[in-house]
C-alpha cells in the first residue's frame, strides 16, 4: 500500500474513534462519564486486534482483545449483524466490574470486519457498598453484578429483559440506563462511519491497511525497545495494603530486554489480597504494556503492533494474577499503578531519559453516595478533582490531576458549580497543595487540597487509592512526593479522623471531608533546577521557603515577590552538591510521613475503615 | 457616492476592502505597524482615498459602514506581552485557571507543556463570600480582604483586575460590590466582572473569559479610543464597528464591556463573505480559507454559520458564543516530512513567510505544499503573485527529493503528488470535523474555497468528500476583509432560567424572552437600524432531566409561546438528540437551562458590480507540463487566463486557470464555469470508481 493512502486511512480511523468519544461524552448521564470522561472508544479488527484509538485512557484500552476473545468463545458462530454485546466480567477478559464494555461487531457485505469497543466506568454496578470500586470486597460476589458476554441487542432488537436484569441490580438505575444507551448510540455512530470508510476504500484496501498499520506500529515500537540495552532489570514497590490487615504488599518486577522484545515478569509479587486490590488478567496485561507506550514517540499508533513486543507473566495466587473468586474491584489503579511505577524504577538506570518519576496512584478519587433528606433521592458521584499529579520526566515537569499512569489525565475534574448544582454538597476549597510534589531538576505535578461538605443528610465516602504510606518515587536524584491523605473533620469539635488511602467513612451533615492528594515524584537533582523558576514558585506559594532553601539551595530575599541572590545561591548549591541521592527513592516501605506530621492531639487515624 | 469599508489588521499586512455603491471593489494591502497598529489604518485610508480621487475626509464623510477587525488582542495573547493583571476570586478557589478541566490532551506525551495561566498565582487572590446555587448567601463578602487584595495589586502594579466569583452568573451582588471597592482603591485600573462577560455556569470558562478580557483591556481601550478619535476627526459619519468572534460586529463601548469578543475574530467574517459570493449557489456552504500557514474551515447551514461555545485561544477557553471556525496547520507553507515509521506527513510545522517555501530561495530547504504544487506544474514559477516573485522550481525539486522522495523511494513527481494528497487528507479531516463530526453530511454542501492556495486544492478536496460543487471567489486572497463589509451587527443575550417542559411556567419563559428581545431591539434601533432590518433568533440549551450536557435547539418565534410551541421545541430536541447521538428517550420531558436571543441588524445588501464581458471563444493562453491525477503522469495541460473568461464561459479539466490572487486546478472531468463578476463554479467530477474511489491516486511505493 502506498504511504499516502495509508496516512489518509490512519487519520480517518482516528477521527472515527474521536467522534464516538464525543458522542458518548456529550450524551451520557452520570457525571463520571459525561463530565469526568472515564471511558474510551476503540476500534478492533475482525481478528480482535486493537487498531485505532483517540487519546484514550491507557488502562481502559490496551487489553480489549480479551473481551473479544470471550465473546467469541461464548457465542461462536452466533455473532450476527445488529448484535450488541455487554460484558464486565474480569474473569472473562475485562479489567474490573465497574467498567461496562459495549461491543458492537461491524459487518460489511456480510463479513465481520471490525469490533467497536466502548468501555465506560459506571457509577454503580450493585456492589455491597454504594461504589463501583471497593477495597473492602472480599470476593467477586461482593463487588457487584458480574456480567459475562451477553447480547443486550440481538440482531437489531433490544433485549429489554436483559437490560432490566442489569438495571434491577444497580443503584441509580436511571443513570446507568442512560449511560448504556449513550454507549450503544456511540457504537451506532461509529458503525455508520466505518461503513462509509469501507465503502470509500473497498474491503480489500481496508484489510490491507489493517495489516500495514499494525506492522507500522510494530516497527516503531521495535525501535523503541531496541534503544533499551539488553539485560535483566529489577524494580520493586509496595502497595499500601491488601484492603484489610496486610500492609505493604510487595510488588516485584523483572524486565528482561532482548533486542526488540521485552518480558515483564511479576514473579515475587505478594500473595493475593483479601480485599479488592487484586489485578485481573486484563489489567496485569495493560500494566505490563502501558509503561512502554510512554517511552515511544506520542504519535505512534497505539495498536496491537506495539503490544507484540511485550510479553507479560504473572504467577498465580498473587495480586498480579489471583485465583477465582478473588475481588479485582479496584484493579485498574490498585495494584496496577504500582506495577507501572515498578517498571519505571527497574529501567531508571538503563534508560534514564525514558522513564518518569512516580505518579499518584489514585490519591485521591473519592466516591460519594448519599440520600437527599429532603427529596429522598439517591445521589452518587466519583470525582477526579482531588487526584494527584504525574511524575516528572527529563526536561518536563509533571501535570496536576492526572490520577495515575493508568489514566494519565484522561479523566476530567467536575466544574465546582456543576457539582453543587447536581449534588447536595458545598465545596469549600480546591487549591494546589504546596510542597506536595517531589522536587528535582524537574518537579512532579502538584497535588490538590479539596474540601467538601454534605448539605442534605450524611454522605458516604469510599476511597480505593494507594500511596498514603508509600509515596510516588523520585527518580534519577529527584525526591519522592508526599503521599498525601484524607480526613473527616467534625464541624462542632474540629476533631479530625485521618483515613488510610482506602476506606469507607460516613461524613455527617455539616462535617467536612478533606483530601490532600499527593503530587508526582521529582526527577534529577533539585540543585539543577533553574533558580529563577524556583524563585517564582516560592513567590507563587507552590514551593515553601524551607524546601527552596534546604532542597533547591536557593537564597532569596523577603517579601511577596522576593529577589534572588544568584551568587549566594550558587555557593549554597555547591555546598549541598555533596549530598548524594539514590537513583530511585524511597528504597524502603512506609516512607511517607504526611499523616504523622499532620495528626494533632485528639485526632484519630484509621486503617481501611468500613461502615456497617 | 457612498462607501463600505472593511479593514483587517494582520501580523504582516493590514488589508482594506472598499466597496462602492456600484459593488465595485477596491483592495489595498498596507504594511502593518505593530508598534502602533492604528497608524497603518490611517496610512492605508490615505492611500485608498488617493486612488478614489479624494482625500481621507472625503472618503470617511461618505462612508456608511466602517468595520474593523484586529489581531491586536489575539497577538497579545499569543506573544504573552500583555500587562500584569490580577484575579480576585472566591476564597479556596484561586487555582481555577491552573486546574482547567483537569484534562490533559496528548495522553502519551509526557513533555507537553502545561498551558500557562494569564495571571500568576501570587496575584490570584481569594476573598470570603459565597452564595449557594439557590441564591442563599452562605458567607458575606469579605470587604476588608478585598481592600487588602487591592493593596497587593497596587504594589504589583497591575493594570487590570478580573473579578470572578463562584455562582456570580446568578447572584452577581458580591462581584459588583468587590468591583466597586477595587475601582475606588485602584483608580485608573480596569476592573471586569465575570457576570458581565459570560453569565453562564462553569467557573473555568467564565473565569478564563474574564481574565482574557482583563488581559487585553488596557491596550484595546487605548487603541480603540485613539482610533475612534482619529476616524471621527477625519469626518467618519457612521459609528466605528468592530468585528466580533460571533460573526457580527459591535460598537466600541460594547466591545469594551466584553473584550473577549474580539479575540480571533478575523476568520469569523468568512461566513458573511462566503454567503455574499456564493449565496446564489445555495445557502449550505462550507467555507475554506487556505493561506500560508493555516486553514480555516466553517460550516454554513441554511445561511447560518455554525456556532460553538468551546473555542479556545492559546489554550484558554473564551466561553462566549463564537463562529465555529476550525483551524488546522495546513497551508502553502506546511512542510512535508517522513516520520520515524516511514509514513509521509505534512505539517503542522510551516516554513511561514520566512524562510518560506524552498522555491522562494530565501534559505528554506524543506519541501512545502507550495513546492509540491510547483513540482506538479500547477504553480507557474514566472507568474506567482502576478509575477512579483519568481519561484525557483529547481529548489522545490531538490527539497522534495531530499526529504520525501529519497527516503520513500519515490520519484520527484510521485513524492510531490504524495505531499498534496496528504495535505488534502488533513484538510478533508478538518472539513469532516465541522460537518460529519456534527452529524452533517457534507455532500449536500457547496465548498467555497478562498485564500491564495484554495483554488489549487479545491476540486480534489470536494471529490474526496463527495461534494459536487465548488465555488472559488475571484478575489480569493482578501476574503475576510471583504467579509467585514457585508457582515451584520450582532448582539447575543442569554438568561439562565431553569424549566422542565412538563411543568413549564410559560409566563416566566415569555417574560424572559420578551425582556431580552426588547433590550436587543432597542439597542439596534439606537444604532440606526430600522424595524425591518432587525432579526431576532431564539434558542435554548436543553437536555433530558438528569442528563449533564445540553444541546442548543431553536425556540419557535411565536410572539407569545404556547403549549404547541413547547411541543414543537420538545420534538426538535428529540430529533436532534437522535441525529447527533444515535439514541433518544422520547418518553421524557426536556429540561431547559439557558435561553438565548441573538439580535442581528442587517444593513442594505451590498450591490454587485456589472458582470464581466460575455463568454466568447475560450482559448488557453498556452500549455504547460502538469501532473494528472487520472494517469499519474505529467501531461501537457492547457492554462487559461481568467481575464479571457467571460460570464458563462466554461473550461473542462484537466486545465489550470490563473487568476490574480489564486490559481485553480481542474482535474479530469471537472468543469469550471465563470458565474458572474464574483467568481467561478466548478462541477466536480465524481471520484473514479473501483477500489479506493477518490483516494486511490497514482502514487505507489
Amino acid at each position: 500500500m502506498d504511504q499516502v493512502t495509508f496516512s489518509v486511512m490512519m487519520r480517518r480511523l482516528e477521527s472515527i474513534s474521536l467522534e464516538m468519544t464525543q458522542a458518548l461524552e456529550r450524551s451520557a448521564w452520570s457525571s463520571i462519564i459525561a463530565l469526568c470522561h472515564d471511558f474510551s472508544c476503540v476500534i478492533y479488527d475482525a481478528k480482535g486486534r486493537q487498531l485505532s484509538v483517540h487519546d484514550p485512557i491507557p488502562a481502559l484500552v490496551t487489553s480489549l482483545e480479551l473481551v473479544v476473545d470471550a465473546i467469541e468463545e461464548g457465542f461462536g458462530d452466533d455473532i450476527a449483524d445488529g448484535d450488541i454485546f455487554l460484558c464486565n466480567d474480569p474473569y472473562r477478559g475485562n479489567t474490573h466490574v465497574g467498567d461496562l464494555v459495549i461491543s458492537r461487531p461491524v459487518f460489511v457485505e456480510e463479513r465481520l470486519m471490525f469490533w467497536l469497543m466502548i468501555k465506560a466506568h459506571h457509577i454503580d454496578v450493585g456492589a455491597f457498598e454504594p461504589a463501583s470500586c471497593t477495597a473492602a470486597a472480599r470476593d467477586t460476589f461482593q463487588e457487584g453484578l458480574r456480567i459475562p458476554p451477553l447480547k443486550i441487542v440481538a440482531a437489531g432488537t433490544p433485549r429489554l429483559d436483559v437490560l432490566e436484569l442489569v438495571l434491577s441490580n444497580v443503584r441509580l438505575r436511571n443513570l446507568v440506563e442512560g449511560d448504556l444507551l449513550a454507549q450503544i448510540g456511540s457504537a451506532e455512530r461509529g458503525r455508520r462511519l466505518i461503513l462509509e470508510f469501507c465503502e470509500e476504500f473497498g474491503l480489500e484496501t481496508v484489510e490491507e491497511y489493517g495489516e500495514e498499520v499494525i506492522a507500522y506500529a510494530d516497527r516503531r515500537m521495535g525501535a523503541v525497545i531496541e534503544r533499551i540495552p539488553d539485560g535483566s532489570y529489577r524494580g520493586s514497590g509496595w502497595v499500601d495494603s491488601d484492603g484489610y490487615a496486610v500492609k505493604n504488599v510487595p510488588v516485584e518486577v523483572t524486565v528482561e530486554v532482548s533486542g526488540d522484545q521485552v518480558v515483564v515478569d511479576f514473579e515475587g509479587t505478594g500473595a493475593q489480597a483479601e480485599g479488592g486490590f487484586n489485578s485481573s488478567v486484563a489489567t496485569t496485561l495493560t500494566a505490563g504494556r502501558i509503561p512502554f507506550l510512554f517511552y515511544a514517540d506520542p504519535d505512534i499508533p497505539h495498536n496491537q503492533g506495539c503490544f507484540e513486543h511485550i510479553e507479560v507473566r504473572a504467577p498465580k495466587g498473587t495480586i498480579a494474577n489471583p485465583e477465582y473468586p478473588a475481588s479485582t474491584s479496584c484493579a485498574t489503579v490498585v495494584p496496577a499503578a504500582m506495577f507501572h511505577d515498578a517498571i519505571n524504577k527497574a529501567l531508571a538506570a538503563a534508560v534514564p531519559e525514558m522513564v518518569h518519576a512516580g505518579t499518584a496512584r489514585c490519591s485521591n478519587v473519592p466516591q460519594f453516595f448519599g440520600v437527599d433528606e429532603e427529596t429522598g433521592e439517591e445521589w452518587a458521584m466519583m470525582i477526579f478533582n482531588n487526584c494527584g499529579g504525574s511524575g516528572a520526566v527529563k526536561e518536563a515537569d509533571g501535570w496536576p490531576l492526572l490520577e495515575s499512569v493508568a489514566a494519565m489525565g484522561g479523566q476530567k475534574a467536575l466544574p465546582i458549580e456543576q457539582m453543587e448544582l447536581l449534588y447536595p454538597v458545598q465545596v469549600e476549597e480546591m487549591e494546589i497543595e504546596p510542597d506536595s510534589m517531589g522536587f528535582g531538576t524537574t518537579i512532579g505535578g502538584f497535588g490538590v487540597r479539596f474540601t467538601i461538605r454534605p448539605l442534605k443528610g450524611s454522605m458516604h465516602c469510599i476511597t480505593f487509592g494507594d500511596g498514603t504510606a508509600n509515596p510516588p518515587h523520585g527518580a534519577v536524584g529527584g525526591t519522592p512526593a508526599i503521599g498525601g491523605g484524607q480526613f473527616v473533620e467534625e464541624a462542632a469539635s474540629g476533631r479530625r479522623t485521618y483515613v488510610s488511602a482506602s476506606g469507607h467513612v460516613l461524613v455527617a451533615r455539616g462535617d467536612t471531608w478533606t483530601g490532600v492528594a499527593t503530587g508526582g515524584g521529582g526527577y534529577g537533582s533539585p540543585l539543577e533546577r533553574d533558580a529563577e523558576r524556583v524563585r517564582r514558585e516560592v513567590r507563587d506559594g507552590v514551593i515553601g521557603r524551607a524546601a527552596a532553601t534546604e532542597i533547591f539551595g536557593l537564597v532569596i530575599g523577603e517579601g511577596d515577590d522576593p529577589a534572588l541572590d544568584a551568587a549566594a545561591t550558587r555557593a549554597r548549591r555547591a555546598e549541598l552538591a555533596s549530598r548524594a541521592r539514590p537513583l530511585v527513592e524511597p528504597t524502603e516501605p512506609e516512607a511517607a510521613t504526611w499523616v504523622e506530621e499532620n495528626l494533632r492531639p485528639g485526632d484519630l487515624y484509621l486503617e481501611n475503615p468500613t461502615v456497617d | 457616492m457612498s462607501y463600505r469599508i472593511g479593514v483587517d489588521i494582520g501580523g504582516t499586512f493590514t488589508d482594506f476592502t472598499v466597496a462602492r455603491e456600484s459593488g465595485e471593489l477596491l483592495l489595498w494591502k498596507q504594511d502593518s505597524t505593530p508598534d502602533d497598529p492604528g497608524r497603518a489604518v490611517v496610512q492605508g485610508l490615505a492611500a485608498v482615498a488617493e486612488q478614489l480621487d479624494t482625500d481621507v475626509e472625503g472618503l470617511l464623510g461618505e462612508t456608511e459602514l466602517f468595520v474593523h477587525g484586529t489581531t491586536v488582542a489575539t497577538n497579545m495573547l499569543i506573544q504573552r506581552n500583555g500587562p500584569t493583571i490580577g484575579l480576585l476570586c472566591t476564597e479556596g478557589f484561586r487555582d481555577v485557571l491552573y486546574f482547567r478541566d483537569g484534562y490533559k490532551p496528548e495522553r502519551f506525551n509526557m513533555h507537553l507543556p502545561h498551558p500557562r495561566e494569564l495571571v500568576d498565582r501570587w496575584l490570584r487572590i481569594g476573598v470570603p463570600g459565597r452564595f449557594d446555587p439557590t441564591g442563599e448567601e452562605v458567607a458575606p463578602l469579605g470587604e476588608d480582604e478585598v481592600r487588602a487584595a487591592a493593596a497587593q495589586f497596587r504594589e504589583a502594579g497591575v493594570r487590570a483586575v478580573a473579578v470572578a466569583f463562584l455562582w456570580s452568573m446568578l447572584y452577581p451582588r458580591h462581584e459588583q460590590r468587590a468591583a466597586a471597592i477595587l475601582r475606588e482603591e485602584l483608580p485608573g485600573v480596569d476592573v471586569i466582572c465575570s457576570a458581565d462577560v459570560l453569565p453562564e455556569i462553569r467557573e473555568w470558562e467564565r473565569t478564563s473569559a474574564t481574565a482574557m478580557s482583563a488581559y487585553v483591556m488596557p491596550k484595546i481601550r487605548e487603541y480603540l479610543t485613539a482610533l475612534t478619535a482619529q476616524l471621527e476627526g477625519g469626518g467618519l459619519a457612521s459609528p466605528l464597528l468592530i468585528m466580533q468572534i460571533n460573526g457580527g460586529c459591535a460598537r466600541v463601548p460594547e466591545i469594551l464591556a466584553r473584550p473577549v469578543n474580539i479575540l480571533a475574530s478575523g476568520p469569523a467574517a468568512a461566513p458573511a463573505a462566503a454567503l455574499h459570493f456564493a449565496g446564489s449557489v445555495g445557502d449550505n456552504l462550507i467555507s475554506v480559507d487556505m493561506g500560508g500557514t493555516s486553514l480555516d474551515v466553517c460550516l454554513i447551514e441554511d445561511g447560518r454559520a455554525a456556532m460553538s461555545r468551546e473555542i479556545q485561544v492559546e489554550g484558554q477557553p473564551i466561553g462566549v458564543s463564537a463562529v465555529d471556525v476550525h483551524s488546522i496547520g495546513a497551508g502553502g507553507g506546511s512542510i512535508g516530512w517522513v516520520d520515524a515509521g516511514d509514513a509521509l506527513r505534512v505539517g503542522p510545522r510551516s516554513a511561514g513567510a520566512n524562510p518560506g517555501p524552498a522555491c522562494y530561495d530565501q534559505g528554506g530547504t524543506e519541501p512545502t505544499v507550495t513546492d509540491a504544487n510547483v513540482v506538479l506544474g500547477y504553480l507557474n514559477p514566472d507568474a506567482f503573485l502576478g509575477g512579483r516573485r519568481r519561484l525557483r522550481d529547481d529548489l522545490s525539486r531538490a527539497a522534495v527529493d531530499e526529504f520525501v522522495g529519497g527516503p520513500l523511494g519515490l520519484s520527484t513527481v510521485e513524492a510531490a503528488a504524495g505531499i498534496v494528497r496528504v495535505v488534502n487528507a488533513n484538510m478533508v479531516g478538518a472539513i469532516r470535523a465541522v460537518s460529519v463530526d456534527r452529524g452533517v453530511d457534507p455532500r449536500r454542501f457547496t465548498l467555497v474555497c478562498a485564500g491564495g492556495a484554495g483554488g489549487l486544492h479545491a476540486a480534489e478536496l470536494a471529490r474526496e468528500l463527495g461534494i459536487e460543487k465548488v465555488f472559488v471567489p475571484l478575489e480569493a486572497g482578501v476574503f475576510c476583509s471583504f467579509g467585514m463589509t457585508v457582515t451584520d451587527v450582532r448582539h447575543d443575550h442569554v438568561t439562565a432560567l431553569h424549566q422542565v417542559t412538563d411543568t413549564i411556567d410559560l409566563d416566566a419563559v415569555n417574560a424572559t424572552i420578551a425582556e431580552m428581545e426588547g433590550a436587543a431591539r432597542a439597542e439596534l434601533l439606537e444604532e440606526g437600524f430600522t424595524e425591518d432590518e432587525i432579526t431576532l433568533e431564539r434558542e435554548v440549551d436543553a437536555r433530558y432531566p438528569g442528563q449533564v450536557h445540553e444541546i442548543t435547539v431553536p425556540v419557535p418565534s411565536t410572539p407569545r409561546l404556547g403549549p404547541d410551541d413547547i411541543a414543537t421545541l420538545v420534538g426538535s430536541f428529540h430529533e436532534q438528540h437522535l441525529a447527533q447521538f444515535a439514541y433518544n428517550r422520547t418518553t421524557m420531558p426536556i429540561e431547559c437551562l439557558h435561553w438565548r436571543v441573538a439580535a442581528i441588524g442587517t444593513g442594505a445588501a451590498a450591490a454587485r458590480p456589472d458582470a464581466a464581458a460575455e463568454a466568447g471563444d475560450v482559448q488557453p493562453m498556452r500549455t504547460t507540463e502538469a501532473y494528472s491525477t487520472a494517469s499519474g503522469e505529467v501531461e501537457e495541460t492547457p492554462i487559461y487566463d481568467v481575464a479571457a473568461l467571460g460570464v458563462g464561459a466554461s473550461v473542462r479539466g484537466p486545465a489550470i486557470v490563473a487568476a490574480p490572487t489564486t490559481t485553480i486546478v481542474l482535474h479530469e472531468g471537472d468543469v469550471l464555469e465563470r458565474r458572474d463578476a464574483d467568481g467561478f463554479l466548478i462541477e466536480v467530477a465524481p471520484a473514479a470508481g473501483a477500489a479506493g474511489g477518490a483516494l486511490t491516486g497514482a502514487v505507489s511505493a
